[in-house]
């Protein structure tokens, strides 16, 4: 059967991207088609799962299913390639937020922004996993863009280690990569003041790696900034960990400015965990009507939300009841379904 | 009941009342620092010079790998030894983009005064079909 490989600008081991990646090679493997994943720069505790780049020889007739999230120097030749290519666009963060911050992956975001209209026009079926991301690629000129939602599955979320955090007071978390456009910052203040104002004994528990140890250091600076106590910015942690902080925690709290699809809603729908979020890029669709969205750019009021959040059962009820019918949305079924439909299109689509 | 579409103007309502009663007095907000630190979408001619003069500091450096500690500081040892060379190759590439720089500056002030110089002629100049007009530009291949 036809092989389907996948290629990667970067690989790493708590990365979003790889981890698709790594669920579609199982899953294409069970639907008869072998292949590998390929990553320009491969975190070197993922080494053993993912090829590098400059080995990739796939035969005429193999597809490629690349995955775009930002440019990368070996992966640009593949769009020359003759083979059938699925293209999923994951999105690229807008480098404004990099450039003051790490000016290497700025480089490769402002790139893969501007190389998006030529991976849009070679692919033989383009994806997105939102719809915010969809419009995008038919902006940099595909023709027709199907949405193929990330592949959620809550198998992973059983599992339940330690929970980084201490203590008895609400936890109001926040889980991402500590990275600008996230805006720790904003959460700081606004669980400074929920602190301060209602629930002395709060915590805030975040957790994600940091774009870099600078940047570690410029939020952990911030949590003094703040005047904020009980704070743990607990880095990566394995998803045992992750997954006692969701059961433990009392709302999740999301500042973030730019999202291309945002899966912490759904673990956090898992868990009938509430959430307040600002409605940035794809997180109305996949949030729907089950999160608290924030529009106001008073912390004040985030900090009164986080507040009725944590206290008010009825809402807490509420928002579990339709965080449900969004997790039926995104069920791992109808997200492997749109996948293989894809997969099925590009199959039949014609070598250039 | 309290939905999720109407816990916002509940809680502007909370934050208005505990205001009026000196709550949220200090108006505790982002860091203008790192809100500044959000550059452009296409950065600006100032930042561009900013980031023309190459200087790279030693403290940047990390490694991803567990217990990567040893490794970051053979690395900060190893970049001490070549001190020399990087020095070399960060003034011979700020040299290269504070020349670019300029040039670049010069070209946009030629642009400028030539956009300006044609906004005035066509301000000047009378609109098609009028009647003696024997200063107006003449249209290529005239």
């Amino acid at each position: 059967m036809t092989a389907v490989h996948q290629a990667l600008s970067g690989a790493g081991p708590v990365d979003a991207v790889t981890g698709q990646a790594l669920m579609v090679q199982r899953l294409l493997r069970e639907w008869g088609h072998e292949g590998g994943v390929f990553a320009d720069a491969i975190d070197p505790r993922i080494a053993d799962r993912v090829k590098p780049l400059v080995d990739f020889q796939p035969g005429p007739d193999d597809v490629l299913l690349v995955r775009y999230s930002a440019y990368a120097p070996k992966l640009r030749p593949l769009v020359e390639w003759p083979q059938r290519k699925l293209l999923v666009y994951h999105n690229v963060t807008p480098a404004k937020y990099l450039w003051n911050h790490h000016p290497g992956v700025a480089v490769a975001c402002s790139l893969g922004r501007d190389q998006l209209p030529v991976w849009a026009r070679a692919a033989s079926v383009a994806t997105a996993d939102s719809e915010f991301n969809a419009a995008e690629l038919r902006a940099a000129g595909a023709a027709e863009v199907r949405s193929v939602p990330i592949l959620f599955d809550p198998a992973p979320l059983a599992e339940r280690g330690t929970s980084p955090s201490s203590g008895d007071g609400p936890l109001v978390l926040a889980v991402g990569r500590l990275t600008p456009n996230k805006r720790h910052d904003l959460v700081l203040a606004a669980f400074a003041l929920y602190q301060r104002e209602c629930a002395p004994d709060a915590r805030l528990l975040c957790v994600g790696p940091g774009l870099s140890p600078q940047y570690e250091r410029l939020v952990t600076a911030e949590v003094e900034r703040s005047g904020a106590r009980n704070v743990v910015l607990a880095g990566s942690v394995p998803q045992a960990d992750l997954n006692a902080a969701y059961a433990e925690a009392d709302v999740l709290l999301s500042m973030s400015e730019h999202e291309g699809f945002c899966v912490p809603l759904l673990e956090a729908f898992h868990f009938a965990l509430p959430v307040v979020a600002r409605p940035a890029g794809a997180m109305p669709e996949v949030g729907g009507d089950a999160v608290v969205w924030d529009h106001d750019d008073d912390l004040a009021v985030t900090a009164e939300l986080i507040d009725l959040a944590v206290r008010d059962d009825e809402l807490r009820a509420t928002a579990s009841e339709r965080g449900r019918a969004q997790l039926e949305r995104f069920s791992l079924d109808r997200s492997e379904a749109a996948l293989r439909e894809a997969v099925e299109a590009t199959l039949a689509s014609r070598r250039s | 009941m309290t939905r999720p579409e109407d816990a916002p103007a509940r809680a502007r309502e909370d934050a208005e009342r505990k205001r009026a009663g000196g709550a949220y007095a200090d108006g505790l907000a982002g860091d203008p620092a790192l809100e500044r630190s959000i550059a452009p979408e296409r950065p600006t001619l100032e930042l561009l010079e900013q980031w023309s003069v190459i200087e790279v500091d030693a403290a940047v450096l990390y490694s991803t790998r567990r217990g990567g500690g040893p490794i970051t500081a053979l690395k900060r040892v190893l970049i001490r030894l070549m001190r020399q060379y990087f020095y070399e190759l960060e003034t011979r590439q700020t040299r290269f983009n504070v020349a670019l720089m300029a040039r670049f500056r010069e070209l946009e002030q030629r642009v400028e005064r030539v956009e300006r110089a044609v906004a005035v002629g066509e301000a000047g100049a009378p609109a098609a079909g009028d009647a003696g007009a024997p200063d107006s530009p003449a249209a290529p291949g005239e």
